[in-house]
């Protein structure tokens, strides 16, 4: 029984798997080509796509906007920074990565959520701002500087190996990962908790009157994307072998959130295309100028003026009416309900 | 040292630069502030128009301008630029009632631009801009220097007369009533576009006076208005949004609070403590301290 | 169950010195419509906020059956059996129609459902697929609500609330700028309502309060000004002056 939410999120489902076919084939002509160029820098887009994940969890879904998801992206970062300069395994950092996000967000959810809209908004950027700069002023975080030699890891899958200075090996693991997320939080979405965040977004003030707790629900979302963002962050260190300060910074949250409306806020799928899309951007304008920064404001001011719903919110209505032509599934409203394959 | 000697050697000028450094943070939270209580926009590009104000103080005196005429000249020059804004970009995102997201974020795109514009004209380094007047006056006892008197007592006057103008004239009285309630001011006569236009336009200069004031006292450099806006808005949060009451008081006490709290641990927990100091505020207040513009 | 189900003694808020609801004190007897009637200003849907817990009284109480639930928050209120429409339509413009009243059952789940699909919450789905049924909104069930017309948006105010077996319905002017054939369908839709619930309403439809009331109270400038059976509050002198001023 297919409603209207499932029937919206389908087109993500193909748009990701369009983009999961498409990654899989360009990166294999570009390591037949002898490519690591553009391998590593489509692993960077993918890694930042996270963020966009985390900041859509919440936009798209929830109704709030995170100006300071980059917070528990570096934490994640630097967490793994700091495991695997110890102990070089990938599984270790991953897990402290995700623990590490995991409390922080709980700490940064009891003070950003106590409040709604746009005071939400200028907390969680305040939220980053301010640890971006205690990292930075921290000797032993490697102030400044970041923390830098960070060694090529072994990732140990059973049945094979990747290393992290393999490009491809390391792209194709970093995209599973990337599905991964996107599969989970998919699946989040189709539950009963990821429907009240869904209410959240649509009318918050009427939801308590249904019997949920606002803050409950926010808390649970806003953990969730802290740790999304986290998991990903972990892997940064991996492909660069540095962190920095930079990463928990406003910037890097505002680059998320551009990537996001760029891509389609409320798609999920958009996130990940906004963060392609702006990554291979910056690089390509950065070879000839250093000010990339004049083109991705004014297309973002575009955007939001013009087409509010992204590059993929233009095609995601034409992809939704295809859908809903394919033979009728068994979802007419009255049938007595039936336990009915997806 | 002596308690004595505590107050008129460390204690008192520490109070003085945080007074100073807090006339400008009023003026551009003055300006924020104003901007939200009337026209309900989250101005995120306001950093950028503090930065340009600084730049158009460096670049005019590198022209040999003097200080004061470009204290006067930029917020002027700045207005058109201001009006223009409004008219062609947040003017349509105005309507429907994601307004708070839309506004936050094309401003949010506008800095980005205005930011990088900064880097394009006067390159990505630190310049300083030579103060117009030197030396110092003894203020009982305690050695002051002279600018920072002059801003103090030139931020005051502005922010008196901007409250006389908003709480004592028909143009004020016709920015609260489209404040309060837009449409019935629409009906009732007042030129609501000319209004909105003319407080953006307002909230910006402010914000250019204050780069220009602060221009001699710290460094300027293309970011810095992203590095001042958090400040700003803190300030606002913890006055109210939309309050100018709130952002004198707020201004003061926050420039304060980091002022004095340098002098017994390190500065780099200034950002920490204010940001401390705003959440402490919204737990208690979540609307901030006072009321806003219109509303009270 | 005996006894009222809902009694409000000594009920007051002031906002700044204007008492809005002022000593209000009644019962509600079980499965009965009561209906609370006053000129505009008297402080009806003020009354209503104190009761569902959207606002917290400065004196008085509340007390369902027999509980007293005195400033529980909202979701509190609604999880002790009490369900709360809104004069102004209030609901969720961007999702489905069923989705709308799905939601709302949804609070009937157990929790450990929460993360299972929602396609497996067959309760909560069966409810709202009820629902549209008994209201009529099974053509619509896959519409956004925000392509209902206005009396189809008020009948799903009215279904939302009743979704859940709540055991008390506050509906506050459900027939709200509805046609004269939708107020007709909803007065009969509240009628039936009594047999399963009770309901406390809020209106000014003198011709729909006169035939579905059990029982009628009049506020007047947040004080209760009269209150008993439908017949006897209309003839009630001080009613008539409520309303009409002095004859």
């Amino acid at each position: 029984m297919r409603d209207q939410q499932s029937k919206f999120m389908r087109a993500s489902h193909v748009l990701m798997l369009f983009f999961l076919v498409a990654a899989l084939i360009l990166s294999a002509i570009g390591a037949g080509l002898g490519d690591a160029f553009y391998i590593r820098l489509g692993t960077e887009a993918l890694i930042f796509a996270g963020i966009g994940l985390s900041v859509d969890l919440l936009l798209g879904f929830t109704g709030v906007l995170s100006l300071g998801q980059a917070l528990y992206f570096g934490i994640g970062a630097y967490a793994s920074a700091l495991v695997l300069l110890r102990v070089p395994s990938f599984w270790l950092a991953l897990v402290v990565a995700g623990s590490a996000s995991f409390v922080a967000s709980i700490f940064g959810g009891l003070i950003a959520n106590r409040v709604r809209g746009v005071y939400f908004t200028l907390i969680s950027l305040g939220l980053a701002q301010v640890a971006a700069k205690i990292v930075y002023n921290t000797r032993e975080l490697g102030a400044s500087d970041g923390i830098i030699g960070v060694p090529v890891v072994q990732v140990d899958l059973g049945l094979l190996s990747v290393s992290s200075d393999d490009p491809l090996g390391f792209f194709l693991l970093v995209l599973a990962i990337v599905v991964a997320l996107y599969t989970i939080l998919s699946y989040v979405l189709e539950t009963p908790f990821g429907r009240i965040l869904i209410a959240l977004k649509a009318n918050e003030r009427r939801v308590p009157f249904l019997g949920y707790s606002v803050w409950g629900a926010r808390m649970a979302a806003y953990v969730l994307a802290g740790v999304v963002a986290g998991l990903l962050g972990a892997l940064d260190p991996m492909l660069r072998g540095f962190v920095s300060p930079e990463l928990m910074s406003f910037m890097t949250s505002g680059n998320a959130v551009v990537s996001v409306l760029l891509g389609g806020v409320g798609t999920l799928v958009g996130a990940i295309y906004g963060s392609v899309f702006l990554v291979l951007l910056k690089s390509v304008i950065g070879s000839w100028s250093e000010h990339h920064q004049i083109v991705v404001g004014s297309m973002f001011m575009m955007v939001v003026l013009v087409l509010p719903r992204g590059v993929i919110g233009v095609i995601h209505p034409w992809l939704r009416t295809l859908l809903s032509r394919l033979p009728p599934s068994l979802d007419r409203p009255g049938s007595p309900v039936r336990e009915v394959e997806s | 040292m002596g308690f004595a000697d505590y107050i008129q050697f460390v204690l008192a000028p520490q109070i003085i630069n945080g007074l100073a450094l807090g006339t400008a943070v009023v003026l551009v939270a003055l300006g924020l502030t104003i901007i939200f209580g009337l026209l309900d926009v989250i101005n995120m590009s306001h950093g950028e128009f503090y930065a340009i104000g600084a730049f158009g103080a460096f670049g005019l005196s590198a022209a040999g301008l003097n200080f004061w005429i470009s204290l006067a000249l930029i917020p002027i020059l700045m207005v058109p630029f201001a009006v223009v804004v409004e008219r062609l970009l947040i003017r349509r995102v105005f309507d429907g009632d994601g307004r708070h997201v839309s506004t936050l974020l094309l401003t949010f795109g506008l800095s980005l631009v205005l930011e990088d514009l900064l880097k394009v004209v006067f390159g990505p380094n630190t310049h300083s801009v030579a103060a117009p007047v030197s030396g110092a006056i003894d203020v009982f006892g305690v050695t002051v220097p002279t600018y920072r008197l002059l801003l103090i007592g030139l931020g005051a006057a502005l922010v008196s007369g901007i409250a006389l103008l908003i709480y004592r004239t028909r143009f004020g009285a016709v920015v609260r009533a489209a404040a309060f309630d837009r449409h019935m001011s629409a009906s009732l006569g007042v030129p609501v576009g000319l209004v909105y236009a003319a407080t953006f336009a307002l909230g910006v200069a402010l914000a250019g006076i204050a780069g220009v004031l602060l221009a001699p006292l710290y460094s300027v450099f293309p970011t810095m208005g992203r590095d001042f806006i958090l400040l700003a808005f803190s300030v606002v949060i913890v006055g109210g949004m939309g309050s100018i009451l709130g952002a004198v008081i707020a201004g003061l006490a926050l420039t304060q609070i980091q002022a004095l709290a340098s002098l017994v641990i390190s500065p780099v927990w200034a950002d920490p403590i204010v940001f401390g100091a705003m959440v402490l505020v919204l737990t208690f207040r979540p609307r901030g301290l006072f009321e806003r513009l219109g509303h009270a | 169950m005996t006894g009222p189900i809902l009694q409000i003694e000594k009920l007051g808020i002031s906002f700044g010195g204007f008492k809005a609801v002022d000593d209000v004190s009644f019962e509600v007897e079980r499965n009965c419509i009561t209906t609370v009637i006053g000129p505009n200003g008297a402080g009806k849907s003020t009354l209503f906020n104190l009761i569902s817990g959207a606002l917290r009284p400065g004196s008085g109480r509340v007390l369902l059956d027999g509980i007293d639930v005195t400033g529980l928050s909202p979701r509190r209120m609604r999880a002790s059996g009490l369900a709360r429409s809104f004069q102004i339509t209030n609901l969720f413009a961007e999702l489905s129609v069923r989705e709308n009243l799905r939601i709302a059952a949804q609070m009937l789940e157990s929790k450990t459902n929460a993360l299972l699909p929602v396609r497996w919450s067959r309760l909560a789905i069966g409810r709202a697929d009820a629902m549209l049924d008994r209201f009529g909104l099974t053509s619509k069930a896959n519409d956004l609500v925000g392509s209902l017309s206005h009396g189809e948006q008020r009948r799903l105010e009215i279904a939302i609330c009743l979704v859940a077996g709540p055991k008390l319905l506050l509906l506050d002017e459900p027939t709200q700028g509805m046609s004269h054939g939708d107020t007709e369908e909803t007065k009969e839709i509240i009628r039936s309502l009594a047999k399963e619930a009770t309901v406390l309403l809020i209106e000014h439809d003198v011709a729909l309060i006169m035939d579905i009331s059990h029982h009628v109270i009049v506020l007047q400038q947040g004080r209760k000004l009269a209150a008993g059976e439908p017949a006897a509050i209309r003839a009630n002198p001080a009613v008539q002056s409520a309303y009409f001023g002095r004859a």
